[in-house]
């Protein structure tokens, strides 16, 4: 791994791939997220993917992919924090595996920079066919959220736990805002996010030194102002809120248990939080699969995760609609049983190994290397090798565990059922 | 075609043997790689629902082959998710129309994850009592997936499609189907379909296939397995598609289609009738065509809507599916394009950018383990190879799509199903 700095807030991180076939080019741009422009943001970032000022017809794009052998475009919006990223990446096969000589690496960073860096623009802003189209697509997005029961359950449930927390800002933007994007509205959140973004380039199994070229003639003309990492704080602790749902024709009901980690100071190690949520739900070998599931035979699937940066915890399950008392008073046990004593060495040392090996994983796939090297960058660390990585994770104690486990307080509880009305309990 | 197959044998890099037993073992070593990641399969999937084993008839309830699946990871000596904890592997396991695999992943101790994996499908063990338990966590299973759209749609589709084959009835049965399994049902089960030359093992990543083998002779498989006889029954042939439409509410936004069409059975091993059956949908209305691009700029499908193909040893089917305002416009013109495709033939050219890129999908999943591993097995139990696979799309042409295209996704054997939003 090498990682240098090209220019201020813009770095290039170049990854051995040897052992696969393809290569991949990803870039990030991190930038602070805000209340007023995530509409835009999620259109934006639907636009940019149908195409580039060097081919703007979306289909033209996916069959110039296709005659690539079949390259992979991605183009992504997703949380960081208090920050966005918009990223793009491109996969193909390596150089050497062109079967007319053709530069296939020159290509894919065409591609990949045009998309974000050279957008197809009409008198200066983006196409209107294209954002109109978008906005569409965008709205029946935001639509379809509640085809899937587990997944609107989350995020009615997020909506109530966050309020007005910068941490909530929907990632996907907000229906009734849809109709007041515009092509120049898109431009100037495009302007604000080349200006204010960090810049990552994830470079594996291709020349990097063209890459960096290439990224800083089109930084040339930008007037930059990198963002810092922005820093959030923690929802409010307050007495729990339960929240009812009814839903006719739902058959399983759905439950999302929202937990705090209000007035601790620091940020967790992430090392500590995997340990925390592997021992409580996020396993096979958890409390939440071994006791609520399997014991109890109360609901098919119970998870626990975790968001470090926003300070939140979250348990899902799917159970039968009359058993969502009994469901939240279960997991509620087992998340105290853990506060109450630390787990014995054995349960530790099981969940660990779990754990060693998905780090001893991550060098498997071109993907996996890159996030893990990435998941670093955004959260500020010093940049450690899998190796290194494993030693941080075979320190972690019981005791940590118990003490990250004892910093979240229980604050929203939703639940969709078929019967019942919504409202606050 | 000797050529391009000598090509794909060598990207594929699979070393196989076949043991005393019948089992069959695949390897692919990937040199650099940490994990191993290994499939035990069966061809006994929820379709198999009537069979005679040592010439008795055993009639199968709906649903019975992903309850075996879930009652294989408990022993007399506990629960396998426990022993594989021990070695840090990550394991699961599932049920399709025609198969059951169970999987791990692992970066240590291969030889016991081995060891723990073949043992825990060769030792069944079933009571009442642990038979009763299972039913509550899959009844949840089942209830969740009747919340599903994407998941009702096709079962709704398979109800019209087939009078009676058993793909109509949902993979997990139902609460009712599951509470008639005993543990002498599941025992004839395993008799019958897990035996070892009705399985495959395949194996991808840090691994060479004596160590595979290695670990298949300590679970005893390397010598000939009880002896049993089994016959499946031919499969009676389908009657006409008595109910072409199905339309039923869900709490859902907006309306969901699936437009479906019902295929003669593929012979196993017929490798060209499966590729075209996987290319087909992409020809008509794929990303890469004109038909995607009108539908999804007039706002009348999602970026989800697509076209795949479902296929078992009686059936096989093709369906579009997707999400839209218009639902019955967009059934139309798929419609009307494979009317147009079957009049005027496929353009060449989007022809080979389809197989360019199924190339380039086959060749991506040779990059991952699990992904390796997963279809060297599949593969396998459809009784072909993966470099068989490879040398076929490369020797397809437009000629043999627009042969297909005359005899498949005929009006005569189509369904269409619509959930309407709920009121």
């Amino acid at each position: 791994m090498q990682r240098k700095q090209l220019a201020p807030g813009v770095f290039l991180t170049e990854l051995d791939a040897e052992k696969f076939n393809r290569c991949r080019i990803a870039i990030h741009l991190r930038y602070p997220a805000r209340r007023e422009s995530a509409t835009d943001a999620a259109v934006l970032s639907m636009v940019l993917e149908r195409g580039y000022a060097g081919c703007p017809d979306m289909t033209k794009l996916s069959r110039r992919l296709a005659a690539l052998y079949g390259a992979d475009l991605g183009v992504d919006l997703s949380s960081a924090g208090g920050d966005r990223v918009l990223s793009a990446d491109i996969c193909g096969i390596k150089q050497q595996f062109a079967l007319a000589g053709e530069d296939l690496v020159a290509d894919y960073a065409d591609i990949v920079f045009g998309v974000l860096f050279d957008p197809y623009l009409v008198d200066g802003s983006f196409d209107p066919e294209a954002v109109r189209i978008e906005k569409e697509s965008l709205r029946r997005r935001l639509q379809s959220e509640y085809n899937d029961k587990r997944l609107y359950c989350v995020r009615q449930a997020r909506r109530r736990f966050y309020g007005d927390n910068p941490a909530g800002i929907e990632l996907y933007g907000y229906l009734n805002e849809i109709d007041a994007v515009t092509p120049r509205t898109l431009r100037t959140e495009y302007d604000r996010i080349l200006s204010q973004a960090s810049i990552e380039v994830m470079v594996q199994g291709a020349d990097a030194e063209p890459v960096a070229r290439r990224l800083l003639d089109r930084l040339d003309a930008i007037r930059r102002t990198p963002a810092q990492i922005t820093r959030l704080t923690p929802v409010p602790a307050a007495p729990v809120r339960h929240y009812t749902e009814e839903i006719p024709g739902l058959t399983q009901g759905k439950l999302c248990m929202l937990f705090t980690r209000d007035g601790a100071e620091d940020l967790p190690s992430i090392h500590v939080l995997r340990m925390a949520m592997g021992i409580f739900g996020g396993t096979a070998t958890s409390r939440l699969f071994r006791n609520v599931r399997e014991k109890q035979s109360l609901c098919y699937y119970c998870g626990s995760s975790a968001l470090r940066a926003a300070g939140v915890m979250m348990v899902d399950s799917g159970v039968e609609s009359a058993n969502i008392d009994k469901a939240e008073a279960a997991i509620l046990k087992e998340l105290s049983d853990l506060c109450a004593r630390p787990v014995d060495g054995e349960e530790m040392e099981q969940c660990r190994r779990t754990l060693l090996a998905g780090i001893d994983a991550v060098g498997d796939s071109l993907s996996g290397l890159a996030s893990w090297y990435y998941g670093q960058i955004m959260r500020g660390e010093p940049l450690v090798d899998p190796e290194q990585g494993k030693a941080q994770m075979l320190a972690v104690t019981p005791q940590q565990v118990q003490e990250i486990l004892q910093s979240y307080s229980y604050s929203v509880c939703y639940a969709l059922t078929g019967r019942g009305e919504e409202a606050d309990a | 075609m000797s050529t391009i197959r000598e090509k794909a044998a060598a990207a594929v890099r699979c070393r196989r043997t076949v043991l005393d037993s019948g089992l069959t073992v695949l390897c692919r070593t990937m040199p650099g790689y940490s994990t191993v990641h290994a499939m035990y399969g069966t061809a006994f999937g929820s379709t198999t629902r009537e069979f005679l084993l040592d010439g008795k008839r055993i009639t199968l309830p709906a649903g019975t082959a992903h309850f075996l699946e879930h009652k294989m990871f408990e022993s007399e000596e506990g629960d396998a998710f426990a022993l594989y904890a021990k070695t840090g592997a990550s394991a699961n396991a599932f049920t399709s129309w025609d198969r059951t695999c169970y999987i791990f992943s692992a970066t240590s101790r291969i030889d016991e994850n081995l060891d723990i994996l073949l043992n825990m499908v060769g030792k069944p063990w079933f009571t009442r009592e642990t038979i009763a338990k299972e039913q509550g966590i899959i009844g949840q299973e089942i209830k969740m997936y009747d919340d599903s759209p994407d998941w009702r749609l096709m079962t709704g589709l398979f109800r019209c499609l087939y009078p009676t084959d058993p793909i109509r009835d949902d993979i997990a049965g139902t609460v009712e189907s599951i509470a008639q399994l005993t543990p002498e049902m599941l025992y004839a089960c395993t008799d019958a379909f897990y035996r070892p030359e009705n399985m495959v093992l395949a194996v991808a990543g840090n691994i060479e296939l004596e160590q595979a083998v290695e670990a298949c002779r300590r679970a005893g498989l390397d010598k000939p397995a009880a002896p049993h006889t089994v016959e499946l029954p031919e499969a009676a042939p389908e009657g006409p598609i008595t109910r072409r439409e199905l339309q039923f509410a869900m709490p859902v936004t907006r309306p969901c289609f699936a437009l479906g069409y019902r295929e003669q059975p593929i012979a196993r091993g017929d490798i060209k009738r499966e590729i075209l059956c996987d290319m087909l949908p992409d020809l008509v209305c794929g990303g890469l065509t004109d038909l995607y691009r009108k539908l999804y700029d007039q706002a009348l499908v999602n970026p989800e809507f697509s076209g795949d193909y479902v296929l078992t040893r009686s059936a096989c089917s093709i369906a579009f599916t997707g999400e839209s305002s218009c639902p019955r416009e967009v059934a139309q013109m798929v419609r009307d394009e494979i009317a147009r495709l079957r009049r005027d033939g496929v353009d060449p050219e989007l022809f080979t950018l389809v197989k360019n890129q199924m190339y380039g999908e086959l060749l991506a999943v040779l990059e991952g383990v699990e992904d390796a591993a997963g279809q060297l097995a599949l593969a396998f139990l459809k009784g072909t190879t993966l470099e068989d696979q490879i040398a076929m799309l490369a020797s397809l042409t437009p000629a043999d799509a627009n042969e297909a295209l005359q005899t498949m996704m005929l009006p005569e054997n189509e369904a269409y199903v619509e959930i309407t939003p709920q009121q």
